[in-house]
């Protein structure tokens, strides 16, 4: 048994230093296009190779807005585009949510942060996840991004949980299961959903037998889009959460006085 | 044998009620025959000849059922298609699973979704649609049903409950799931116990069911490809490859060279980095920390290899019919080959590490154990067939992309357990960086990209994906939209078998269990 | 003050009175009518034991003196006293609980019979314990012996009760014949029937008479206490008897053997050997142990009653042998605290178990099952019976603050004091046996949280258990007397234990109570080991230690011997009341003062997410007992019955089944080689009639030429 010992010890340190400092390595971030003016002619076009129609054209002439709720890495505006849209690697998306009757709802006031935020359990529930953002949640279980070191923890019961952390579009089948999670909850909670699908319900949404999203069933407090978010913004949905980050804005492009308040 | 030979016997033994005619455009062979002769062809092709059940296509024509039986067995032969066909009000058709038992899934989801019936099959019911949610008679792969619509008015039977078949004094059924221990899929287990040992345990599926089937039919072939990518994250480019596949059979074109090669790269890193999370899986359900924080790491590094080289960590958005969307750059590869090579150093060493830790053995040594026969008649595939001593890798048996041109080597165990699995698992793992390193070795200089038309057709497109043989049926109409997309993932035969391995265990030993068959609720529940 | 004498005339004229006005009163009107004589007639008895038991002074009386045989008489010691004072605290509430619960015999079984047969048993109880010589103890035991099968066996309709009856008639007719044979080897040293002589004639008696007198009357007297390996008969009689009378075989003639056992072994030929106490302890721990893993395993509530009673008859023989060796090792002392411990769990096991076994029936009565496996969630519907239940199975797990506690406790004491013998082989046996007597508390603990939460905790397993509501009156103020009680004894030992001892005083060969009490409490004469500033130093924080016993006091403490290390064991289990009850009151205003300001939300329990959660999705009592069946393997050796699956079309299973038989040990080991070695004689023996005159006549000549061989001889 000594050989694991050593083994870990020789492996030495590999955590990332974020929130504190930036992280750089290549690859941790397939990142998020970027709205704004763009050419005219461009406009229209990438407004058309968008699949999931996140990309619509902005208030403001030749600017394009970008719905990230609706983003699914599908690369068609770069890859298939004569002029391709801006690309951000970053990683800072999470943003304030949006309860179910349309009332954005911030971590302002939140009680969560303030007594528990560095103790904070979470139970995390497949609504039916393809298995990516579920992937990259658990990444943040391994020694690259280690939440227990922030105060995250999994739970398997939701009697233990503050954090409600949703993937994948709400099938009809896991609506229940998750309204009897939600419901097991002490209060004060909080929903975080993460990755596209759960918020808007991705490309499988809505239809017979999946949602368009978990904000259709629970009042969502923050929104991680990404399809799947990588690790670290999934990490920075949990912070914000807490209120130990500031949250992203949900769109990209759109006119600066709506992003000011938020910003 | 080649289709030739096929139809001669055939002739010999049913004369003319068998007809056969092969499309070398669609590469499989097509035998019609009538409902009756069904059972027993089936056990001819299955029992007799060898040939490997992959799944049933079920297709409502105008006017027609059309039922296609998918079979394959070695790399001369064609896949063999039996078609039966019926009249739209005949609903009843024979059912083959009590011989070929890796098509009862097959039929019952046919049952739930067409509302066909089987004659023989003695489990039909609940399965993809819960009845303690959906009222009987819902049949959603039916033409008329709107997929876009959600059925508002349902009336369930409230007194459904899951069968139990366990009679033994103080026997009860211990639920776990949907929701359970930290990160697992949805997914319902009832194990059946009389406390401590547990007798038996089904799984009930579909909790996470998105109706991939349904949703695909009259959309583009470029949306349904989006699906193909993203109904299972973890075999991401395995699925889409299929369905490049089918389309490009279909379209009659095949992808420039440099993109073959491209493709078996990065289908290899897919399974590398699948194999790897599978070991982090199986050492995280022993609770050997190190080990799984190890391998954990390794996880990472091949998701930021991925995310470096193709700009997504599950290599989304790269696939297209006809090639790949964009050129990776040699200089990338190369790079990514020489990570890849330390990578496999680093597992090595855990493998012999492993190897030599008694209490981590000890708890997968005969633990789950899966016999050779049993796997053959259940249709498992991947891995966990290869550990059962059933060798049939389509890399090699149909082979596609340019595979016929790598050296490579399928490994097989012969005693099914725990143990075996994971011997699997490194071997493959090891065989999957070889590979990588000769195709990017191959690598020509080249486009990536041949035009694909979307042509009115059919096609079978296949794959082995991380988790086995992964089948797909694709038919476009004559406005250039997808008709029928049917999907037979690997994990569908596996989760069929998996109440094998869990028959008298020690409740400790489920969760080892359930690592080492490696299982994707996700590519199941599509 | 009334004396002794009346207030027994005055117990035996009520008997006498309630059997012969029996016949002339209506069936309907019998419940209460029996309620009301037999609670008043078990009050006397409380007041005529009381008197002795507190007051001292024995009461005695000649009854009649047969010409040329003995003369019988009676006499109340405290030893019956005490004896009789606990079979009073068991018949008073049984009493009560018959007003309810013998209306469900109306118009099946008569009732008259009943009252007879109830009031008959209480006064041949009393005679037992009041006889003072072999001749009217044998009488009345042979009586107790008869009424207890004709009750066992009251609900004669079926076959399976009359079996259970008989079987436990003819072991009990077994022990009687030993334990008389026992008492007449002591007689035929002393010349004399009476108890005096025989207890003067004691010393003479040498080491072949000592062995075959205290194996004759620890198997005999055994029997009714439930020893092993003579017990086979009691999970039977005990799971068919009416449930008006399973508390009094469990409270009270269970205690009549061990009775038998004290009155010969302490009482009249106090132990000189010092292997007859090792056997006892060794019996006594592996009846406790085989006791508590068959109730552990046995689900239905009844039968798991009757195998915890041998536990406890266990525990008790193992304190009693522990007191054997030490009388044996002229440690007087030592011998107190362990005999102390067995005579407090006798009272103890008479308070629980009666208690147990009322919320049994009550539960029997109201269900219609005692199936563990089948009842479920009775703590909503039944909450009051539910509550006495927890106190009698909090009692019986020995927890603090209730009375199981201090007499198991004080018998693991007396065992681990086994230090201060000086043979090796002695303290290995004791530690052996204390171990033993550990892992069974363990058990005893997995038994009753098993009892209490598949029978009243979670979601009924069946339809009657779901529709079940809660008992009448007369049994809950029953119940509720007899878990005051279980408190009463746990949380005021210190009252308790100096009468035990002054019990105890004439038996151990100590003079006085005081020679006894004093190492509990202070340094006595004899035992100086336990420094004087201790003593003080206990006075100082409030826990008076000393003879003077005020009220609020409740320290129990123990001293190890030995000048060098005067350790103290000391332990109140009234401050451990006082401290807990406290904890609870703080807990419950801290909690009401966090959430006055909050509405506090009851949820579903967590079910995992499934549709909804069923009855059979939540574990049986049979999956909670399945580790130590599995675990315990080698002494259940289950045979497999049944285990078959079924499939069709090849592959679907459509059944598995399985089923797993236990014989009992004592009946594999014990019951089913005598009978198969009776049945192979027998065979034997009929070969001897094959019928043919001549051989008859031969057989004839043979015995007529042996008998005169022997008379030649002799």
């Amino acid at each position: 048994m000594s050989q694991w010992v050593r083994i870990g010890i020789k492996t030495r340190i590999k955590t990332t230093h974020y929130p504190a400092q930036a992280e750089t390595a290549p690859g941790v971030s397939p990142g998020l296009p970027q709205g704004g003016a763009y050419a005219a002619a461009d406009v229209s076009s990438l407004v058309n190779l968008c699949p999931t129609k996140a990309i619509s054209p902005g208030l403001v002439k030749d600017s394009l807005i970008v719905d990230y709720r609706r983003c699914i890495h599908c690369f068609r505006c770069v890859h298939g585009a004569t002029t391709p849209l801006r690309w951000e690697k970053g990683w800072q998306w999470a943003a304030g949510g949006q309860k179910c009757d349309g009332v954005a709802s911030g971590p302002e006031g939140n009680r969560l942060g303030r007594v528990f935020a560095r103790s904070v359990h979470i139970i995390v529930v497949d609504a039916g996840d393809c298995g990516a953002c579920l992937n990259e949640v658990k990444q943040l279980n391994n020694p690259y991004y280690n939440m227990h070191r922030l105060g995250f923890f999994l739970t398997p019961t939701p009697r233990h949980a503050d954090i409600l952390l949703v993937v994948g579009p709400l099938t009809e089948h896991m609506r229940l299961p998750l309204l009897k999670t939600y419901e097991a909850m002490p209060t004060p909670k909080r929903v975080i959903a993460v990755g596209a699908c759960a918020l808007s319900g991705g490309v499988f949404g809505p239809s017979f037998i999946s949602g368009a999203g978990v904000g259709q069933a629970l009042p969502v407090d923050v929104q991680v889009p990404g399809h799947p978010p990588p690790p670290l913004a999934i990490l920075h949905g949990l912070l914000v959460a807490v209120g130990r980050q500031t949250p992203a804005t949900i769109t990209s492009g759109a006119p600066v006085s709506l992003e000011a308040t938020t910003r | 044998m080649n289709s030739s030979d096929l139809s001669q016997q055939m002739a010999q033994r049913w004369h003319d009620q068998v007809r056969m005619h092969t499309e070398p455009q669609r590469s499989c062979c097509e035998m019609e025959c009538p409902a009756g002769l069904l059972p027993e062809i089936a056990r001819w092709l299955f029992a007799e000849l060898d040939y490997s059940f992959a799944g049933l296509i079920v297709e409502e024509d105008p006017a027609q059922w059309a039922l296609r039986y998918e079979f394959h067995r070695a790399r001369e032969d064609a896949p063999v298609q039996v078609l039966v066909r019926r009249a739209l009000d005949e609903k009843t058709f024979p059912s083959i699973s009590d011989c070929v038992h890796a098509a009862d899934w097959h039929e019952r989801e046919a049952e739930d979704m067409f509302g066909l019936l089987f004659e023989g099959h003695p489990r039909l019911g609940d399965f993809i649609l819960h009845d303690d949610v959906w009222p009987e008679g819902v049949e959603p792969m039916r033409h008329q049903f709107n997929a876009q619509r959600s059925v508002p008015e349902r009336r369930p039977n409230p007194h459904w409950r899951l069968r139990r078949i366990v009679q033994a004094p103080g026997a009860f059924a211990m639920p776990i799931g949907p929701v359970f221990s930290g990160l697992a899929e949805s997914v319902h287990f009832q194990l059946e116990t009389v406390g401590e040992d547990v007798i038996r345990c089904v799984p009930r599926l579909f909790y996470k069911y998105r109706g991939i089937e349904k949703i695909a039919e009259g959309r583009s072939p470029e949306d349904v490809l989006l699906l193909a990518e993203r109904f299972c994250a973890t075999s991401a480019f395995a699925h889409a490859l299929s369905f490049s596949q089918a389309m490009e059979t279909i379209g009659g074109v095949a992808p420039p060279p440099r993109a073959r090669r491209l493709r078996v790269f990065l289908a290899e890193l897919e399974r590398l980095r699948h194999h790897v999370a599978a070991l982090e899986g199986i050492c995280e359900s022993t609770a050997l920390t190190v080990a799984a924080s190890q391998m954990a790491l390794l996880q990472e590094e091949l998701l930021r290899l991925g995310g470096a080289l193709t700009g997504h960590r599950y290599l989304f958005g790269l696939l297209t019919p006809g090639g790949l969307r964009c050129d990776l750059e040699d200089g990338a590869c190369r790079r990514a080959i020489a990570a890849t090579r330390d990578i496999l150093r680093r597992l090595r060493q855990l493998e012999k590490m492993l190897q030599f830790s008694s209490s981590f053995l000890d708890r997968l040594e005969e633990v789950g154990v899966v016999g050779t026969k049993d796997a053959r008649t259940h249709g498992l595939v991947g891995p966990v067939a290869r550990a059962s001593g059933v060798v049939r890798d389509l890399r090699k048996v149909l082979p596609y992309c340019d595979y016929e041109a790598f050296t490579f080597e399928t490994p097989m165990e012969s005693e099914g357990d725990g143990y075996a699995r994971l011997r699997i698992l490194f071997a493959e793992a090891a065989q999957s960086a070889s590979i990588m390193q000769q195709a990017g070795a191959a690598l020509c200089a080249g486009p990536v990209h041949t035009p694909c038309p979307s042509r009115p057709g059919a096609a079978l497109g296949w794959v082995e994906a991380p988790r086995g043989a992964a089948f797909c049926w694709l038919r476009i109409s004559e406005d250039g939209q997808v008709a029928r997309y049917r999907l037979m993932p690997p994990s569908f035969a596996n989760w069929h078998g998996l109440h094998l391995a869990t028959e008298n265990f020690a409740f400790q030993d489920f969760p080892i269990i359930l690592a080492t068959f490696d299982l994707s609720v996700a590519e199941n529940d599509r | 003050m009334i004396h002794t004498g009346a207030w027994l005339s005055v117990f035996f004229l009520m008997c006498g009175a309630g059997i012969v006005l029996a016949p002339l009163i209506p069936q309907s009107a019998h419940p209460r009518w029996l309620a009301g004589i037999g609670s008043l007639a078990s009050l006397v008895l409380l007041g005529a034991s009381g008197k002795v038991l507190l007051g001292g002074g024995a009461w005695s009386m000649p009854l009649w003196t047969v010409p040329g045989l003995t003369t019988l008489s009676l006499n109340m010691d405290r030893l019956s006293a005490l004896f009789i004072f606990v079979a009073g605290l068991v018949f008073l509430p049984v009493s009560i609980h018959a007003s309810t619960s013998l209306e469900s015999y109306l118009k099946r079984y008569s009732l008259r019979a009943f009252s007879v047969l109830y009031l008959a048993l209480l006064a041949a109880i009393v005679l037992v314990l009041i006889a003072a010589d072999v001749f009217s103890f044998m009488l009345a035991w042979e009586a107790m012996s008869i009424l207890c099968y004709l009750l066992v066996n009251y609900e004669h309709e079926r076959s399976e009760h009359t079996r259970s009856g008989y079987l436990m008639l003819a072991i009990s007719e077994a022990g009687a014949l030993a334990a008389a044979m026992g008492f007449l080897i002591l007689a035929v040293a002393a010349g004399s029937l009476e108890f005096p002589a025989l207890r003067s004639a004691a010393a003479g008696l040498g080491t072949g008479a000592r062995w075959a007198v205290f194996l004759l009357t620890f198997f005999g007297f055994g029997v009714k206490a439930g020893l092993v390996p003579v017990n086979f008969w009691l999970p039977r009689a005990y799971s068919v008897s009416p449930s008006v009378f399973v508390p009094l075989l469990a409270g009270v003639t269970l205690n009549l053997g061990f009775y038998g056992i004290i009155r010969v072994n302490v009482d009249l030929l106090p132990m000189t050997l010092v292997a007859p106490g090792l056997v006892a302890l060794v019996i006594g721990t592996i009846s406790a142990l085989v006791g508590i893993l068959y109730a552990t395993t046995n689900n239905d509530l009844k039968t798991m009653l009757a195998h915890s009673s041998i536990e406890n008859a266990g525990i008790i023989t193992a304190g009693l042998g522990a007191g054997f060796v030490f009388t044996a090792c002229r440690q007087p002392v030592l011998a107190g605290i362990a005999f102390i411990a067995a005579l407090y769990h006798i009272i103890n096991h008479s308070v629980y178990k009666a208690l147990l076994f009322l919320g049994a029936g009550t539960v029997d009565e109201r269900t219609g099952t005692r199936d563990l496996d089948k009842l479920g969630g009775l703590i909503r519907l039944m909450p009051w019976t539910a509550a006495a239940f927890l106190v009698g199975a909090l009692a019986i797990c020995a927890l603090p603050p209730f009375n199981g506690f201090v007499s198991e406790w004080l018998t693991l004491q007396a065992l681990l004091r086994s230090a201060e013998l000086s043979s090796l082989a002695v303290r290995m046996v004791f530690a052996l046996c204390g171990a033993g007597l550990a892992l069974t508390a363990a058990l005893a603990v997995t038994c009753f949280v098993k009892a209490f939460a598949m029978g009243f905790l979670g979601m009924p397993r069946s339809a009657p258990a779901g529709k079940a509501v809660e008992t009448r009156r007369g049994t809950l103020v029953s119940m509720g007397f007899l878990a005051m009680l279980c408190l009463a004894l746990g949380v005021l030992p210190t009252y308790v234990i100096p009468v035990l001892s002054r019990t105890l005083a004439p038996g151990t060969g100590v003079g006085a109570a005081n020679a006894l009490v004093p190492p509990f409490f202070a340094g006595s004469p004899g035992h100086q080991q336990l420094p004087r500033a201790l003593v003080t130093g206990f006075h100082k924080i409030g826990a008076q230690v000393g003879e003077n016993i005020l009220p609020g006091r409740g320290l129990v403490v123990l001293h190890r011997g030995g000048t060098a290390n005067p350790v103290v064991f000391a332990m109140s289990t009234f401050y451990m009341a006082a401290v807990l009850a406290g904890i609870v009151l703080m807990t419950w205003l801290i909690v009401r003062r966090l959430t006055c300001r909050r509405t506090v939300r009851v949820g579903a329990p967590w079910d995992g997410g499934v549709h909804r959660l069923r009855p059979d999705m939540t574990y049986t009592a049979t999956g909670f007992s399945n580790p130590v069946r599995v675990i315990f393997d080698a002494i259940f050796r289950p045979t497999t019955v049944e285990d078959t699956r079924q499939t069709v079309a090849q592959h679907f299973r459509t059944a598995i089944r399985r089923e797993k038989e236990h014989v009992h040990l004592v009946d594999r080991l014990v019951l089913q080689p005598v009978k198969s070695a009776a049945l192979r004689l027998a065979r034997g023996l009929a070969a001897l009639h094959h019928g043919r005159i001549n051989m008859y006549i031969a057989y004839g000549l043979l015995s007529l030429l042996l008998v005169l061989a022997l008379g030649w001889l002799l």
